[in-house]
């Protein structure tokens, strides 16, 4: 359910009627109107699967995954008097994930080195189906979801945003505080990697 | 596989740079069929995770934590600005008449900016961390530290019973402020016995603790830009 519009009646043309309105405006009017609940119940319609995607393929352990999700929304809400409007709040909202995605990868990762490992096998999230003639799809996917793993945070951040969000890279750059340009070397880069991966799995593209 | 390098070497950067390639990459085979095999790759990775939806009630768990932090920065209202007294007598008077709460462990990290008190793990210098530790059942019977990290090696705070930690029952409190740029990471170390002095290292400090019996809870790291 990503990025589903409400909608809102118009007479403009002298006929009841209903047009879609887009997220981003309706949560604005909503700060306009001092109501930062209902300006949060419009993003999480908007963007919570959009946002539950990415931090499932750069978390994978489900239960850390679902954290960073509620917890971007959770800041989010927090933020959103001091909202600026120079982005869209698909991108603010990415920028908060990304946060937060890191932060509890990197807290697993001091427990796991502290204390010994936590979970080595990760939850690989469960497709919607099982149908019999998805099953090499599923297991092309399966195997990118590894290879993606294999890649550092920051390069996996730049490639699920880019390719799976559709973000351009001046608004990954915006968000991640980086030089557009060196991200899109970072992604040139990376592709041939996740190539030859999933080649060593018998998985070509 | 395709033989051809180029591809990878020039047009796939030249593609995310949205720059056209150059007539080499019309009329090369190789690098034609590189060029269909890494659309597929990009469009692989735009559909992962397609139809997958977070779990059921995660928006009401969302407005649950927010009020929940809303009610930990009432906390702290109240508890900077009750007069020192009039808190000791009613924590005392609490601590005579109530039962200790049935609570596990844990260590809660806020940080305070202004009159804004948040958990992420972002902050700035002149911000001010504070620190809950819930000691659990037995707590009070056992030895309860807190102690703060600054990139793993400074110990920059260090309490138990003493200021600036205030201990009440079950719960250990202090709050520190963050001066220094840096990664900030909080411990709570609970132990029957005494602990084994820190050497300002937090993985040979949280490695000595653990092998003199201790229970080590580690905080979420806040880190100071």
């Amino acid at each position: 359910m990503s990025g589903q519009p409400l909608q809102e009646p118009s007479r403009a043309s002298g006929v009841l009627a209903w047009h879609p309105r887009d997220p981003d405006e309706e949560a604005l009017a909503a700060l306009d109107r001092r109501d930062p609940d209902a300006a949060l119940s419009v993003l999480m319609r908007a963007y919570g699967s959009a946002v539950y995607r990415y931090c499932r393929q750069m978390v994978t352990d489900a239960d850390l995954a679902e954290e960073a999700h509620q917890l971007t929304f959770v800041q989010a809400y927090e933020g959103l008097a001091g909202f600026g409007r120079r982005s869209s709040f698909k991108t603010w909202l990415f920028g908060i994930a990304r946060h937060r995605c890191l932060d509890v990868l990197k807290m697993h990762r001091r427990r796991q080195k502290r204390f010994g490992p936590i979970d080595d096998e990760p939850d690989l999230p469960e497709p919607g189906g099982s149908v019999e003639d998805r099953l090499a799809e599923r297991s092309l996917a399966q195997a990118l979801e590894r290879c993606l793993r294999t890649l550092v945070p920051r390069v996996r951040v730049a490639i699920l945003l880019r390719f799976q969000q559709g973000l351009s890279y001046p608004e990954i750059a915006r968000l991640s505080d980086e030089k557009a340009p060196a991200l899109q070397v970072r992604v040139a880069r990376a592709l041939p990697f996740l190539r030859r991966c999933l080649e060593e799995k018998g998985m070509a593209p | 596989m395709t033989s051809c390098g180029r591809f990878e070497a020039e047009g796939l950067l030249l593609l995310e740079q949205g720059l056209p390639l150059d007539e080499h990459f019309a009329t090369c085979a190789d690098c034609l069929a590189a060029r269909a095999s890494y659309e597929r790759l990009r469009r692989e990775v735009g559909s992962l995770g397609e139809g997958e939806e977070p779990p059921a009630g995660w928006q009401a768990r969302v407005r649950e934590r927010i009020e929940e932090r809303r009610e930990s920065r009432r906390r702290w209202w109240t508890w900077w600005l009750v007069p020192a007294a009039v808190a000791a007598s009613l924590a005392l008077f609490l601590l005579v008449r109530t039962p200790s709460p049935q609570v596990a462990v844990s260590l809660l990290v806020e940080v305070q900016a202004g009159s804004v008190v948040h958990r992420g793990g972002d902050a700035q210098p002149g911000d001010v961390l504070h620190l809950t530790a819930s000691l659990g059942e037995s707590g009070e019977a056992r030895h309860a530290e807190l102690r703060v990290y600054r990139n793993d090696r400074e110990l920059v705070l260090r309490c138990s019973d003493a200021s600036p930690c205030a201990r009440r029952g079950s719960e250990l409190r202090a709050s520190i402020p963050l001066d220094g740029i840096g990664r900030y990471q909080s411990l709570l170390l609970l132990s029957a016995g005494v602990l084994p002095p820190p050497a300002a290292n937090l993985d040979g400090d949280a490695a000595a603790a653990l092998a003199a019996g201790a229970e080590v809870e580690l905080g979420p790291e806040v880190v100071v830009r």
